[in-house]
Protein backbone atom coordinates (compact mmCIF):
# COMPACT_ATOMS: atom_id res chain seq x y z
CA UNK A 1 0.00 0.00 0.00
CA UNK A 2 1.36 3.22 -1.33
CA UNK A 3 0.35 6.54 -0.47
CA UNK A 4 1.50 10.37 -0.82
CA UNK A 5 2.98 12.36 1.91
CA UNK A 6 0.32 14.67 1.56
CA UNK A 7 -2.62 12.16 2.13
CA UNK A 8 0.15 10.80 5.09
CA UNK A 9 0.10 14.40 6.42
CA UNK A 10 -3.89 14.38 6.79
CA UNK A 11 -4.13 10.74 8.09
CA UNK A 12 -2.07 12.08 10.81
CA UNK A 13 -4.09 15.03 11.43
CA UNK A 14 -7.11 12.89 11.21
CA UNK A 15 -5.01 11.01 14.17
CA UNK A 16 -4.07 14.20 16.52
CA UNK A 17 -8.00 15.34 15.91
CA UNK A 18 -9.46 11.91 16.76
CA UNK A 19 -7.09 11.55 19.60
CA UNK A 20 -7.65 15.06 21.42
CA UNK A 21 -11.42 14.63 21.30
CA UNK A 22 -11.11 11.77 23.22
CA UNK A 23 -8.35 13.17 25.83
CA UNK A 24 -11.12 15.67 26.88
CA UNK A 25 -13.41 13.06 27.65
CA UNK A 26 -10.71 10.96 29.55
CA UNK A 27 -10.17 14.02 31.55
CA UNK A 28 -13.76 14.16 32.99
CA UNK A 29 -13.32 10.75 34.11
CA UNK A 30 -10.39 11.16 35.40
CA UNK A 31 -10.24 11.15 39.32
CA UNK A 32 -9.05 14.97 39.49
CA UNK A 33 -12.52 15.88 41.62
CA UNK A 34 -11.65 13.37 44.05
CA UNK A 35 -7.97 14.58 44.42
CA UNK A 36 -9.44 18.13 44.77
CA UNK A 37 -12.12 16.85 47.39
CA UNK A 38 -9.78 15.03 49.42
CA UNK A 39 -6.59 16.92 49.21
CA UNK A 40 -8.65 19.79 50.68
CA UNK A 41 -10.62 17.70 53.59
CA UNK A 42 -6.72 16.08 54.49
CA UNK A 43 -5.41 19.29 55.24
CA UNK A 44 -8.67 20.93 56.52
CA UNK A 45 -8.25 17.31 58.81
CA UNK A 46 -4.91 18.17 59.56
CA UNK A 47 -5.34 22.10 60.70
CA UNK A 48 -8.47 20.72 62.98
CA UNK A 49 -6.54 18.18 64.63
CA UNK A 50 -3.06 20.87 65.27
CA UNK A 51 -5.75 23.50 65.97
CA UNK A 52 -8.31 22.09 67.96
CA UNK A 53 -6.72 18.48 69.40
CA UNK A 54 -9.37 15.73 70.05
CA UNK A 55 -12.79 17.80 69.46
CA UNK A 56 -10.97 19.01 65.83
CA UNK A 57 -10.63 15.33 65.22
CA UNK A 58 -14.34 14.61 66.11
CA UNK A 59 -15.07 17.73 63.41
CA UNK A 60 -12.66 16.03 60.76
CA UNK A 61 -14.55 12.15 60.97
CA UNK A 62 -17.52 14.24 59.95
CA UNK A 63 -15.49 15.94 57.06
CA UNK A 64 -14.59 12.39 55.83
CA UNK A 65 -18.13 11.13 56.02
CA UNK A 66 -19.06 14.60 54.03
CA UNK A 67 -15.85 13.29 51.45
CA UNK A 68 -17.36 9.90 51.35
CA UNK A 69 -20.94 11.54 50.67
CA UNK A 70 -19.23 13.68 47.77
CA UNK A 71 -16.92 11.14 46.13
CA UNK A 72 -20.40 9.12 45.58
CA UNK A 73 -22.36 12.04 44.20
CA UNK A 74 -18.82 12.81 41.72
CA UNK A 75 -19.20 9.26 41.19
CA UNK A 76 -23.28 9.07 40.24
CA UNK A 77 -22.40 12.61 38.59
CA UNK A 78 -20.23 11.15 35.78
CA UNK A 79 -21.74 9.60 32.55
CA UNK A 80 -21.30 6.49 31.64
CA UNK A 81 -19.43 7.16 28.02
CA UNK A 82 -16.18 5.56 29.40
CA UNK A 83 -16.27 2.83 31.70
CA UNK A 84 -13.32 0.17 32.76
CA UNK A 85 -13.99 -3.46 32.85
CA UNK A 86 -13.74 -5.40 35.76
CA UNK A 87 -14.78 -2.47 37.88
CA UNK A 88 -17.39 -4.18 40.30
CA UNK A 89 -14.45 -7.07 41.39
CA UNK A 90 -11.77 -4.29 42.03
CA UNK A 91 -15.11 -2.35 44.16
CA UNK A 92 -14.98 -5.87 46.40
CA UNK A 93 -11.44 -5.86 46.78
CA UNK A 94 -11.60 -2.08 47.93
CA UNK A 95 -14.86 -2.91 50.64
CA UNK A 96 -12.75 -5.96 51.44
CA UNK A 97 -9.34 -4.21 52.08
CA UNK A 98 -11.27 -1.24 53.76
CA UNK A 99 -13.16 -4.25 56.39
CA UNK A 100 -10.13 -5.58 57.38
CA UNK A 101 -8.23 -2.34 58.01
CA UNK A 102 -10.79 -1.51 60.53
CA UNK A 103 -10.24 -4.90 62.29
CA UNK A 104 -6.23 -4.74 62.22
CA UNK A 105 -6.10 -1.80 64.54
CA UNK A 106 -8.74 -3.64 66.79
CA UNK A 107 -6.17 -6.94 67.08
CA UNK A 108 -3.34 -4.65 67.09
CA UNK A 109 -4.72 -2.98 70.17
CA UNK A 110 -5.48 0.51 67.92
CA UNK A 111 -2.93 3.26 67.19
CA UNK A 112 -0.84 4.77 69.98
CA UNK A 113 -1.60 8.31 69.41
CA UNK A 114 -3.65 10.21 67.28
CA UNK A 115 -0.62 11.19 64.33
CA UNK A 116 0.09 7.39 64.41
CA UNK A 117 -3.72 6.70 63.93
CA UNK A 118 -4.25 9.17 61.11
CA UNK A 119 -1.02 7.62 59.53
CA UNK A 120 -3.03 4.14 59.45
CA UNK A 121 -6.17 5.58 57.75
CA UNK A 122 -4.18 7.63 55.45
CA UNK A 123 -1.59 4.77 54.03
CA UNK A 124 -4.83 2.55 54.16
CA UNK A 125 -6.16 4.78 51.67
CA UNK A 126 -3.24 5.41 49.81
CA UNK A 127 -2.91 1.11 49.85
CA UNK A 128 -6.67 1.69 47.93
CA UNK A 129 -4.51 4.44 45.22
CA UNK A 130 -1.73 2.03 44.61
CA UNK A 131 -3.79 -0.60 43.65
CA UNK A 132 -6.28 1.24 41.96
CA UNK A 133 -3.17 2.86 40.20
CA UNK A 134 -2.36 -1.12 39.00
CA UNK A 135 -5.78 -2.05 37.79
CA UNK A 136 -6.49 1.77 35.89
CA UNK A 137 -4.27 4.10 35.66
CA UNK A 138 -0.82 4.75 36.55
CA UNK A 139 -0.78 7.88 37.91
CA UNK A 140 -2.81 7.00 40.91
CA UNK A 141 0.08 4.36 41.43
CA UNK A 142 2.33 6.98 41.64
CA UNK A 143 0.30 9.66 43.74
CA UNK A 144 -0.32 6.64 46.42
CA UNK A 145 3.52 5.61 46.73
CA UNK A 146 4.26 9.64 46.55
CA UNK A 147 1.71 10.47 49.65
CA UNK A 148 3.01 7.29 51.50
CA UNK A 149 6.45 8.13 51.27
CA UNK A 150 5.33 11.58 52.73
CA UNK A 151 3.09 10.55 55.65
CA UNK A 152 5.91 7.81 56.86
CA UNK A 153 8.67 10.07 56.39
CA UNK A 154 6.24 12.88 58.65
CA UNK A 155 5.46 10.17 60.45
CA UNK A 156 9.01 9.32 61.69
CA UNK A 157 11.26 12.15 60.68
CA UNK A 158 9.10 15.10 61.46
CA UNK A 159 6.30 14.31 63.93
CA UNK A 160 6.55 18.20 65.69
CA UNK A 161 5.19 19.23 62.93
CA UNK A 162 3.21 16.27 61.41
CA UNK A 163 -0.09 18.05 61.21
CA UNK A 164 0.94 21.20 59.12
CA UNK A 165 3.06 18.50 57.32
CA UNK A 166 0.23 16.37 56.05
CA UNK A 167 -1.95 20.00 55.55
CA UNK A 168 0.95 21.04 52.79
CA UNK A 169 2.73 18.30 51.74
CA UNK A 170 -0.20 15.27 51.61
CA UNK A 171 -3.04 17.52 51.42
CA UNK A 172 -1.04 19.63 48.45
CA UNK A 173 0.41 16.60 46.60
CA UNK A 174 -3.34 15.12 46.03
CA UNK A 175 -4.60 18.64 44.93
CA UNK A 176 -1.66 19.64 42.98
CA UNK A 177 -2.12 16.16 41.47
CA UNK A 178 -5.48 16.87 40.59
CA UNK A 179 -4.80 19.83 38.57
CA UNK A 180 -2.13 18.00 36.63
CA UNK A 181 -4.58 15.51 36.03
CA UNK A 182 -6.88 17.75 34.89
CA UNK A 183 -4.66 20.14 33.01
CA UNK A 184 -1.62 18.47 32.01
CA UNK A 185 -2.47 14.42 31.48
CA UNK A 186 -1.91 12.85 28.42
CA UNK B 1 10.41 -0.92 8.95
CA UNK B 2 6.71 -0.76 9.57
CA UNK B 3 3.98 -0.94 6.88
CA UNK B 4 0.82 0.79 6.14
CA UNK B 5 -2.34 -1.58 7.67
CA UNK B 6 -5.25 -1.23 4.80
CA UNK B 7 -7.82 -2.19 7.14
CA UNK B 8 -6.81 1.09 9.58
CA UNK B 9 -6.09 3.19 6.55
CA UNK B 10 -9.75 3.96 5.54
CA UNK B 11 -10.72 7.71 7.44
CA UNK B 12 -13.27 6.53 9.27
CA UNK B 13 -11.79 3.38 10.70
CA UNK B 14 -8.77 5.39 11.65
CA UNK B 15 -10.43 8.06 13.74
CA UNK B 16 -12.24 5.11 15.27
CA UNK B 17 -8.87 3.39 16.41
CA UNK B 18 -7.07 6.32 16.83
CA UNK B 19 -9.95 7.73 19.76
CA UNK B 20 -9.79 3.83 20.96
CA UNK B 21 -6.35 3.42 21.28
CA UNK B 22 -6.10 6.85 23.24
CA UNK B 23 -8.30 5.43 26.09
CA UNK B 24 -6.10 2.94 28.43
CA UNK B 25 -6.32 -0.79 28.04
CA UNK B 26 -9.02 -1.34 30.76
CA UNK B 27 -11.50 1.33 29.39
CA UNK B 28 -14.69 0.78 27.12
CA UNK B 29 -16.26 3.71 25.32
CA UNK B 30 -20.02 3.72 24.28
CA UNK B 31 -21.26 3.18 20.77
CA UNK B 32 -23.45 6.06 20.73
CA UNK B 33 -20.70 8.66 22.05
CA UNK B 34 -18.44 7.41 19.37
CA UNK B 35 -20.45 7.85 17.06
CA UNK B 36 -21.75 11.11 17.82
CA UNK B 37 -17.51 12.44 17.98
CA UNK B 38 -17.09 11.01 14.81
CA UNK B 39 -20.06 12.13 13.21
CA UNK B 40 -21.00 8.44 11.81
CA UNK B 41 -24.33 6.91 11.44
CA UNK B 42 -25.40 3.95 14.00
CA UNK B 43 -25.10 1.70 10.21
CA UNK B 44 -21.87 3.42 9.69
CA UNK B 45 -19.85 2.71 12.61
CA UNK B 46 -21.25 -0.64 13.21
CA UNK B 47 -20.17 -1.93 9.83
CA UNK B 48 -16.67 -0.42 10.85
CA UNK B 49 -16.23 -1.68 14.06
CA UNK B 50 -18.02 -4.94 12.60
CA UNK B 51 -14.22 -4.92 10.12
CA UNK B 52 -12.49 -3.67 12.56
CA UNK B 53 -13.63 -6.87 14.91
CA UNK B 54 -13.13 -9.72 12.33
CA UNK B 55 -9.37 -8.19 12.19
CA UNK B 56 -9.08 -8.79 16.21
CA UNK B 57 -8.42 -4.87 16.38
CA UNK B 58 -10.80 -4.04 18.78
CA UNK B 59 -13.63 -5.76 21.10
CA UNK B 60 -17.29 -5.39 21.45
CA UNK B 61 -19.26 -5.89 23.95
CA UNK B 62 -22.99 -5.39 24.45
CA UNK B 63 -24.71 -5.08 28.03
CA UNK B 64 -27.45 -3.37 30.11
CA UNK B 65 -26.91 -0.32 31.97
CA UNK B 66 -30.13 1.01 33.83
CA UNK B 67 -32.65 -1.52 31.77
CA UNK B 68 -31.04 -0.27 28.43
CA UNK B 69 -28.77 -1.91 25.85
CA UNK B 70 -25.82 -0.62 25.47
CA UNK B 71 -22.58 -1.35 23.47
CA UNK B 72 -18.94 -0.79 24.42
CA UNK B 73 -16.19 -0.90 22.60
CA UNK B 74 -12.52 -1.14 22.91
CA UNK B 75 -9.01 -2.01 21.23
CA UNK B 76 -7.51 -5.30 22.02
CA UNK B 77 -3.55 -5.38 22.27
CA UNK B 78 -3.32 -6.49 18.58
CA UNK B 79 -5.07 -3.41 17.73
CA UNK B 80 -3.07 -1.30 19.82
CA UNK B 81 -0.06 -3.04 18.37
CA UNK B 82 -1.45 -2.54 14.95
CA UNK B 83 -2.32 1.01 14.75
CA UNK B 84 0.94 1.99 16.69
CA UNK B 85 2.61 0.67 13.37
CA UNK B 86 0.02 2.32 11.11
CA UNK B 87 0.85 5.52 12.90
CA UNK B 88 4.45 5.08 12.48
CA UNK B 89 4.70 4.07 8.96
CA UNK B 90 2.83 7.38 8.42
CA UNK B 91 5.10 8.97 9.92
CA UNK B 92 8.18 7.32 8.46
CA UNK B 93 6.97 8.32 5.19
CA UNK B 94 6.84 12.60 5.84
CA UNK B 95 10.38 12.02 6.88
CA UNK B 96 12.78 13.35 3.75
Amino acid sequence: MNISPEEAARALGDIEASRTTMRVVIRSHRGHYHLWLWGSIWAAMALLAEYLGLPGMRIANCLVLGGFAASALIILGQKTQVRSTGHKRFVGMLAAIVVFAFVWPLVLRGPANPKSGFAYSALVSMFCYIMAGIWFDIYLLWVGLVVSALILTGLFFFPAIFWWWIAVLCGGTLIGTGFYVRFFWR
Amino acid sequence: MDELDATIHQPARLQIMAALCQLSPRNQVDFSFLKAKLGLTDGNLGAHLLTLEEKGYIAVEKTFVARRPKTFVAATAAGRRAFDAHAAALKAILKP
